[in-house]
């Protein structure tokens, strides 16, 4: 649990502009009523399991497990949820919130695309206004997503500044939001941002390690021997660790986005020591930032967009610190490659971003024994992705 | 008495208030920015508000992101913008204001840069994400080296708040036009006069509005409305990003609205 301040250890905190600190004064003191109301408890709990298709299944990949021959692998199918990733519950929990406040606008930034979607979503069925933020490479390499957003009734606003990728969104809405603070509520979509976003992208998302431990109890009796999901910003990763975190004997493994190696500047890894990843405060917290030694931010790369970020939510760089997960990193060919190979053994097809925690267990699971458990979060599923491989395979679909 | 108080008692002897142009250090490249600053010093300035260029400024609109990233590629470093404020510390005695982002600063160290701030001759930090809340990490180190407190106030800024953030402030409060980051909208919120009475009323403290005020209009008419100084940033801006090839002419047009600006003071 963060400070009062939002402080994760010595990360965290509230760097944010003046114009937004009433905002987020009112979004704090908002959100602890939120929480104690039961109607609303009522309403979201309803949502999320009629609408949104909660507790999203647990899924023993026989096929994977046989051909990695080691681990026995175990998948938390969050792409099952209503529109194809985890996303949607943060999305559809921080709309209700919007409405709890009053405000009838959101925002929000999106990279992968599918944090927009589901954004839009909620903003559809809540009949909310909306304004999507999104990066014009991301628009290129997501286009699906930019069409499902335009479709559900939302204004995707395209993004030139920077390097047109998330990092240039999150600016973009942070702008917007500071001009419409009164009317607008900022559906920040993962666990980053000033305090208290964080906090409640977590709380929203916890969900996730809540239903994945009472079902591999259920399934098997016992705790698993790891847990292994993507980072980008990082909220699927803390959604499934939060519930694990106890539980000393449990590895828990995050993944980041290796891009096209870690020794060059292609890639989002924040969380291994690297020449250009140093402690710093982006976009309103303190943690690790992949920047120069004058503090400018660097650009990043990946083959997925979600993953594609130059910061990483405050709550992981405190577990980076303790030791308490394991950071480690997937390239892009390799999360190429697990992306084809989910496909093919199990008729599952991984978002990009999710491809990386499998590019990890690809590696890893021969390494244990076939006693031990192994959980990947498949936090999203790879419609979205399936042109950008295409060309990245030099295929034409 | 520092460089603030002696030139804000200065202007109200004169009858005047405080015009403050603002630019990224650095911008289009470190030499045509010396001559911008020094530009603005003989045109009239009472103040000056220097940008610390950062790759991803949230409070600031696109135009003074796009500066920053011009000067960041131009090749601005910590080094060469301290060497360029020791200059302009040499070229006048008017007080310096930085614009920063936290990051900027935490990347030197905290007591490093405020030592080599204050040592180049800058008199005050506005660090733009680093509310009051945030504000005693680094706050020690600023007064250990004299340097200036400066905070932003906007409408939304509850009154416990302003009596928080003033008690803070040595130098004088930013206050806000409007919502929004910088260099958007033509103009000026309404709700500005408003803010400023009700700051009058908790604070002796200098106010200085700024964000929005883009024509020696909207200066003449924040005088008007009681504050002590107006803060422009993007108007001028824009003129050194369509300038950029004719350094005559940038200097020419950056040098006719200060003049005006400042004549705006002088009611």
């Amino acid at each position: 649990m963060p400070t009062k301040k939002g402080y994760f250890g010595e990360f965290g905190g509230q760097f944010a502009p003046e114009v937004l600190m009433p905002a987020l004064e009112e979004l704090e003191k908002a959100f602890a009523e939120f929480k104690r109301d039961k109607t609303v408890h009522e309403r979201f709990s309803y949502l999320l399991k009629n609408y949104n298709g909660r507790p999203t299944p647990l899924y023993y990949a026989k096929n994977l497990s046989n051909h990695l021959g080691g681990a026995r692998i175990y998948l938390k199918r969050e792409d099952l949820n209503h529109t194809g990733a985890h996303k949607v519950t943060n999305s559809l929990g921080q709309s209700l919130l919007a409405e709890f406040m009053g405000k009838k606008r959101i925002i929000a930034e999106t990279g992968a695309g599918q944090h927009g979607v589901a954004t839009a979503t909620a903003a559809a069925l809540l009949n909310l206004e909306c304004n999507i933020y999104m990066g014009t490479i991301d628009m290129a390499r997501q286009r699906p997503n930019v069409f499902r957003m335009n479709l559900l009734g939302t204004t995707v606003v395209p993004v030139e500044s920077g390097g047109k990728t998330l990092k240039d969104a999150v600016n973009e809405t942070m702008r917007d939001w500071s001009a419409t603070v009164t009317t607008t509520h900022y559906v920040l979509g993962s666990v980053l941002g000033p305090h208290p976003f964080p906090s409640i992208v977590k709380h929203f998302q916890s969900v996730i390690g809540r239903e994945a431990k009472k079902q591999i109890l259920r399934q098997e009796g016992r705790l698993p021997h790891e847990i292994v999901a993507c980072v980008g910003g990082g909220s699927n990763a803390i959604g499934i660790f939060s519930e694990f975190l106890k539980d000393k004997k449990v590895r828990c493994t995050g993944v980041e986005a290796g891009g096209k190696g870690i020794k060059g500047k292609k890639h989002a890894v924040r969380l291994t020591p690297t020449s250009d990843s140093h402690k710093g405060i982006l976009h309103g917290s303190f943690s690790y930032v992949l920047q120069n030694r004058h503090g400018q931010i660097g650009n990043t790369h990946s083959i997925s967009a979600g993953l594609d970020y130059s910061g990483v939510g405050p709550e992981h760089a405190a577990l980076y610190s303790s030791g308490r997960v394991r950071y480690t990193h997937a390239t892009d060919r390799e999360a190429i490659d697990a992306f084809k190979l989910l496909s093919e053994y199990e008729g599952i097809i991984p978002a990009l971003e999710s491809s990386h925690a499998v590019a990890y267990a690809v590696k890893q699971a021969p390494k244990l024994s076939k006693k031990q458990i192994m959980i990947i979060n498949l936090s999203g599923r790879g419609d979205k992705d399936i042109f950008h491989v295409a060309d990245y395979l030099g295929l034409t679909i | 008495m520092n460089r603030y108080e002696y030139t804000f008692n200065l202007l109200k002897e004169k009858g005047e208030k405080a015009f403050i142009p603002f630019a990224s250090a650095g911008d289009p490249d470190l030499v045509t920015s010396e001559s911008i600053f020094k530009t603005y010093i003989d045109s009239g300035a009472d103040i000056l508000e220097i940008g610390y260029p950062f790759s991803d400024p949230i409070a600031d609109g696109p135009v003074n992101q796009r500066a920053g990233m011009r000067a960041i590629e131009a090749g601005l470093t910590h080094a060469s913008f301290f060497a360029l404020i020791k200059i302009l510390r040499k070229y006048s005695d008017i007080p310096v204001g930085i614009l920063i982002y936290a990051n900027s600063i935490y990347s030197l160290g905290y007591d490093t840069f405020c030592r080599r701030a204050a040592d180049a001759g800058i008199d005050s930090l506005l660090i733009a994400d680093m509310p009051p809340e945030e504000h005693e990490i680094i706050v020690g180190y600023m007064k250990k080296y004299g340097l200036g407190v400066v905070h932003i106030v906007s409408e939304l800024t509850p009154d416990q708040r302003i009596d928080q953030i003033c008690k803070q402030i040595d130098s004088f409060v930013y206050v806000v036009s409007r919502l929004g980051p910088t260099g958007t909208g033509n103009n000026l919120g309404e709700n500005v006069k408003k803010t400023i009475s009700r700051l009058k009323k908790r604070t002796s403290k200098p106010l200085c509005v700024g964000f929005g005020l883009s024509k020696p209009a909207h200066v003449k008419q924040i005088v008007g409305a009681g504050a002590d100084g107006a803060i422009m940033g993007s108007a001028l801006v824009k003129i050194i990003e369509n300038n950029q090839s004719n350094k005559k002419e940038l200097l020419k047009k950056l040098a006719v609205l200060v003049k005006q600006c400042k004549k705006a003071t002088q009611q």
